[in-house]
């Protein structure tokens, strides 16, 4: 274990250690942190943990794609579903979903299809996403984009494609959120959470070699820093050992 | 002569440009064209390559959730007219062409989701004149997806969404394998929603990597995906979802993808030259599918595309 520890396996080390044994939930669109986080979650404490919901069921990746939706990454699973399942999936609902977006606000809300301009006439076109239902039919998800700067971290999004927190308690029980909604925000720089009253989001640790003003510097609104921030919890040995040797063998969380 | 011969069953087997000929008059009547596959997976490319070269215009498409490579393609083409799928990216991009079009206005690009398509292959599939969904909340999407109408669901009084059938005019799929009567096997471990659109669609054209013995299907008919029944025509074409992925045959090819990207990315900031001749090479100049190997790279190209499949 020579090799320093990457912001991008710090960012999986603590996406693991918030997954549940015996949990369902899947990895969303930009799988690669997502997927390597459920591994070792599965490898370390979770052996239960099921992978469901996005057409396979535990797959085996062998090891880590840069896009992990392909049938070298997900060929080795124990059952294959398609599409019509995601109406069951999507309606019962999964424990846990991962998420990111071109912007990402102070509750939480995920924009994924335009910056700037209106949606039919968008000054920049953004992908738009698949699903909609897992944000709110989940228990909770996490939001872990692989940058973090003041553009894709903004006070208010120009739209609300994925619904975080919306505008705080009461729009989020006017619209039927009934959930947890996101939990945390893993980024490569720090750990936020939401305040349990208002549901801003706050800085709750930063990961070695960042300090709290250089977080709140990259983040485009106020990160309600009062008083000590701790220092995010580096992986162990056994998570890192385990980390690179079983799962991401060809180093694309080092990359 | 004694008795009578015995009539003959249709083949299904068709030739590409005759398959896109087809898809062409039957566009003109109604312009919903469905693909399937999913993302840089089992794309119906040669099928959209053909159809292209064959002229058709105007088009509204429709695809599982995720597409990129082929619809921004077809946008580039000047072919299409909107679009109803909830995710249109190359996954690690942006689509270019995509981008540029509805930045400028030329293409309407719905906001949609999964559910909203899926339920409305469903409603199609199943005869039925809407799909309720009961898990959409707190989406701008909600506000804008023009194919939802919120209802009072009869039993409970709450309010749900539902979603009207979706019915492609023409359905392009790709499969490894068929039988001459349109059987097709996906070999793959996703089948993604094409067994959906098949169900859904007024005419299914697919493209398969190779023509199978009647024996191969008789002998194991569970792995049938999607019965002739639903199948209008079959058409062989070797590597026919190039440069998206045909598993476990071939790979996605990421290269040829990201150098296309890179062309669009380059006519988006005002420099097209690179982008037409991409077209010119891929789509204009060849005649058929042996053209279009070759243009990409021979076969020997594609040998490494094969060795990626089998993780090699």
């Amino acid at each position: 274990m020579s090799a320093a520890v990457s912001p991008i396996e710090q960012m999986v080390v603590v996406l693991a250690r918030d997954l549940a044994d015996g949990e369902l939930g899947a990895a969303g669109a930009a799988a690669l942190v997502p997927m390597a986080a459920i591994a070792l979650a599965r490898e370390l404490h979770a052996p239960n943990l099921t992978v469901g919901g996005e057409m396979f069921f535990n797959p085996e990746p062998g090891r880590l794609y840069p896009s992990m939706l392909d049938d070298r990454a997900l060929g080795r699973c124990e059952a294959a579903e398609t599409f019509i399942e995601l109406f069951g999936h999507s309606h019962h609902g999964l424990d846990f979903f991962f998420h990111s977006g071109l912007q990402h606000d102070v509750y939480g809300n995920i924009n994924l299809h335009h910056v700037g301009g209106t949606l039919h006439a968008p000054k920049m076109r953004g992908p738009g996403a698949a699903n909609l239902s897992y944000c709110h039919t989940s228990s909770r998800y996490y939001i872990c984009p692989t940058v973090h700067t003041a553009r894709n971290f903004v006070e208010t999004v120009d739209f609300i494609t994925i619904p975080g927190h919306l505008s705080g308690p009461a729009a989020k029980r006017d619209a039927g959120l009934v959930n947890e909604g996101p939990r945390l925000v893993v980024t490569p720089r720090a750990v936020m959470e939401f305040d349990k009253t208002t549901l801003r989001m706050q800085l709750k640790s930063v990961h070695g070699g960042n300090t709290p003003e250089e977080v709140q510097r990259h983040t485009g609104f106020d990160l309600a820093i009062r008083g000590e921030v701790p220092q995010t919890r580096p992986p162990t040995e056994e998570e890192l050992r385990v980390l690179r040797e079983r799962i991401d063998i060809s180093g694309a969380l080092r990359a | 002569m004694e008795g009578q011969a015995k009539p003959t069953r249709r083949s299904k087997v068709t030739g590409l440009q005759d398959a896109a000929r087809l898809a062409r008059g039957a566009l003109e009547e109604r312009p919903e064209l469905c693909l399937g596959g999913l993302f840089k997976q089992s794309r119906p490319v040669a099928l959209v390559r053909a159809l292209l070269a064959a002229g058709a215009d105007g088009l509204h498409v429709y695809s599982s959730p995720g597409a990129g490579y082929d619809v921004d393609l077809m946008i580039a083409a000047g072919a299409v007219a909107q679009v109803f799928i909830p995710g249109v990216t190359l996954e690690n991009r942006l689509c270019p062409n995509f981008r540029r079009a509805v930045e400028a206005g030329q293409v309407t690009a719905h906001a949609l989701d999964a559910l909203t398509v899926v339920g409305g292959l469903m409603a199609s599939a199943h005869g039925v004149p809407f799909q309720p969904i009961d898990a959409l909340r707190g989406s701008d999407v909600l506000k804008h997806n023009p194919l939802l109408h919120e209802i009072d669901c009869p039993f409970s009084g709450r309010r749900i969404h539902a979603v009207g059938p979706i019915r492609p005019r023409v359905t392009f799929l790709h499969a490894q394998e068929a039988d001459r009567w349109g059987n097709l096997r996906h070999l793959s471990t996703m089948v993604y929603a094409d067994q959906l659109m098949a169900r859904a669609s007024d005419m299914v054209i697919a493209s398969v990597d190779r023509i199978v013995p009647d024996e191969v299907v008789l002998d194991d008919p569970s792995r049938v995906t999607v019965p002739s029944n639903y199948v209008d025509a079959v058409v062989e074409v070797p590597y026919g979802a190039h440069p998206t992925a045909s598993f476990p045959n071939y790979a996605m090819d990421e290269e040829h993808i990201d150098a296309y990207a890179d062309l669009g990315d380059a006519a988006r900031t005002g420099d097209s030259t690179g982008l037409d001749a991409y077209i010119t090479r891929h789509l204009t100049e060849p005649k058929n599918q042996s053209d279009y190997i070759e243009a990409v790279g021979g076969t020997g190209y594609f040998a490494v595309l094969e060795a990626e499949a089998r993780n090699e």
